[in-house]
């Protein structure tokens, strides 16, 4: 991620910067600790005076780090996920490229009714997400002219699900969406299979990774779906990545590192003022409405020395953000197992 | 069948299942309560250990499932007499509180030493995973059914042992009076070892037997480990039948409970179950008596 950020700052200083001056990139390990992380930021804010933070990664370590930002006049950029982050008080100097439960709930249940499935049955682990998760993708599946026929929350430490299965499976559900963990996760699909189950499985990645797929018989997973959110592998931004990092496939969150450079770098600029108050005020102003679409850090530098209006399209999506700083859209990458190996069904 | 009755009996079912299950490491976990005192809260870590075991012969040695499970018993019961004479003995004079926290401390050791040689990733056994049969609308797995007889023949096993066997005997006489059994001229020593080898060795068992049915990870024994400490107190810590008996009602009760409470609860089930037996029976249902 650090790459990717400098990458592009690397590449807009060749350019010639903005109004004749450099950008500087000032690195300080957080060490995925809120502690460390607060002394970090304490020294980037007090000593360095940095007029943005990007890159805090772990929910705990942006929930610690967040209000020494907002009350500094500071912009953060992160990936965490918590749907809690970006309700928190933060005055706008926040924004998040990760899409939070309610966006991925939504996309998911997209998927699910474009499968065609007219009756969806939710299972999910006791964690803060289950609820929201549930009745978000309910209300989605309703709307796209699909049903979820059920939901449970089940206790994490158990040894077999069977009874569980049998509640889902009461409901006739052709798509069982298995909202869970690794563990857990294994459980059921071995206990569906052990039903006879026949309709769709869905899950999200973290939760049949290649352990998961190696630890069970391949008939066990075969046909399962499994859904993480993704880069906009189709997009401009995208491919410009790819030259920029010299790699084949940038990840998620390397284009995330990418598209925090880029706004910050272009709010600066539309700005004419390089402080957390004017990147706050302005990157809304450069990564949507109407203007030029632009692709690149560079080519919106351009755009915006010639006085012109432009609309920041990012390697990890399109980059338009919500009042309170969430990604309003992004794309998911679906697989599916076969022969116990994931392959790609759809980027979407 | 009505549904309702139908569901009820499918919830039974699925209780005894789990229920027989528990029963093996609650019995591990009862009979070294009733001859050296303390609740041994080690035994998750050794049921992971077992699980281990039986995962590298069945895996990695290729062995069929039950010469690995007869491996996971002998593994498991080395270990946890090892443990014993290295660790916790050199606690019991300090009295059963600082020795059962003791057991607290080594399990957390001996589940990090598993994790240190293993990783922390899903490991399943070579195993095909067979369809369940269906009896009219009650659904059976085979794997569970094998488990079932698996644990039962191993209860048999102990129960015959200390019924008919002199060093059974002796056992039993060092859990009701170990007073009068050192006059006797039993070797209490020789007999802590032999329970903490029964004991740990079932607790293998145990946890192989959950691993069948699922995946194994360092966790496997520590994720039981609530379940099997309710079961041995609700049926009475200290005999063995009674963990037998617990286990079965925890198992039954925390399936049956589904009928009217979402599952999310189900573990609570146990606890609520301990709380209404001590206070109603402070002695579990079958009482204390080893046997």
């Amino acid at each position: 991620m650090l790459k990717a950020m400098k990458a592009v700052i690397d590449e807009v200083n060749a350019s010639g910067g903005v109004s004749g001056r450099q950008f500087e990139l000032v690195v300080e390990d957080d060490e995925t600790n809120p502690e460390a992380a607060v002394r970090a930021a304490r020294k980037l804010i007090d000593v360095t005076k940095v007029p943005a933070i990007m890159g805090t990664w772990a929910s705990a370590v942006t929930t610690a780090v967040a209000p020494l930002c907002w009350e500094s006049r500071t912009f953060l950029t992160t990936v965490s996920g918590a749907d809690s982050i970006t309700k928190l008080p933060h005055q706008g100097y926040l924004i998040r490229t990760q899409p939070n439960n309610y966006l991925q709930a939504a996309k998911h249940a997209e998927f699910i009714a474009s499968m065609g499935v007219k009756r969806c049955y939710i299972m999910s682990i006791q964690a803060p997400f289950s609820q929201p998760t549930q009745e978000r993708a309910t209300e989605v599946l309703k709307q796209k002219g699909s049903q979820m026929v059920g939901g449970l929350i089940y206790d994490k430490d158990k040894t077999t699900y069977r009874s569980e299965v049998d509640q889902a499976l009461k409901t006739n559900p052709d798509c069982i969406y298995l909202n869970g963990y690794a563990p857990d996760v294994t459980i059921l699909l071995r206990d569906l299979y052990r039903a006879d189950y026949k309709g769709l499985r869905f899950a999200q990645s973290y939760a049949v990774t290649s352990k998961v797929l190696e630890s069970l018989p391949v008939e066990v997973t075969e046909g399962v779906i499994t859904v993480q959110p993704s880069a906009d592998i189709g997009s401009p931004a995208y491919d410009l990545a790819k030259k920029r990092l010299g790699i084949a496939e940038p990840d998620s969150y390397e284009t995330q590192a990418t598209d925090w450079a880029s706004l910050v770098v272009l709010s600066i600029a539309k700005a004419k003022m390089a402080t957390g108050t004017a990147i706050r005020d302005n990157v809304r102003k450069i990564s949507q409405g109407n203007g030029t679409k632009v692709y690149s850090a560079v080519e919106g530098l351009k755009l915006l020395a010639q006085g012109k209006e432009i609309n920041y399209e990012g390697a990890s999506g399109p980059c338009d953000f919500t009042d309170i700083g969430d990604i309003i859209d992004c794309k998911f990458r679906y697989n599916k197992i076969s022969g116990g190996k994931p392959s790609l069904l759809k980027v979407a | 069948m009505p549904p309702l009755l139908a569901e009820i009996a499918q919830l039974v079912v699925n209780g005894v299942m789990a229920g027989t299950i528990l029963a093996v490491p609650a019995i591990g976990l009862t009979a070294i309560y009733a001859v050296l005192r303390f609740p041994n809260f080690a035994l998750a870590s050794h049921a992971t250990i077992g699980a281990f075991a039986g995962y590298i012969a069945n895996v990695k040695l290729g062995l069929p499932i039950l010469p690995s499970v007869g491996l996971a018993f002998l593994v498991a019961g080395a270990v946890g007499v090892a443990t014993d004479e290295v660790v916790l003995k050199q606690f019991r004079p300090a009295g059963f509180i600082t020795t059962a926290i003791a057991s607290i401390a080594l399990t957390i050791a001996l589940e990090n030493i598993v994790r240190f040689a293993f990783g922390n990733e899903l490991r399943g056994y070579a195993l095909p995973i067979e369809r369940d049969w269906r009896f009219g609308s009650i659904r059976v797995g085979p794997q569970q059914v094998q488990n079932l007889a698996v644990a039962a023949a191993a209860m048999v096993m102990l129960f015959s042992f200390l019924a008919f066997t002199r060093t059974g005997k002796a056992m039993r006489a060092v859990a009701d009076n170990p007073m009068l059994a050192s006059i006797k001229g039993i070797n209490a020593d020789m007999i802590s070892r032999l329970v903490n080898f029964v004991g740990m060795g079932l607790a293998g068992l145990g946890g192989m037997l959950i691993g069948l049915d699922t995946t194994i990870d360092p966790l496997t024994g520590f994720r039981s480990i609530l379940s099997v400490f309710a079961a041995a107190v609700v049926g009475g810590l200290g005999s063995i039948p009674g963990a037998v008996v617990g286990a079965l009602t925890v198992g039954v009760g925390e399936e049956l409970c589904l009928l009217f409470l979402s599952p999310d609860y189900r573990s609570a089930v146990g606890f609520v179950a301990i709380l209404l037996v001590l206070t109603l029976r402070p002695r579990g249902i079958l009482g204390q008596r080893a046997y």
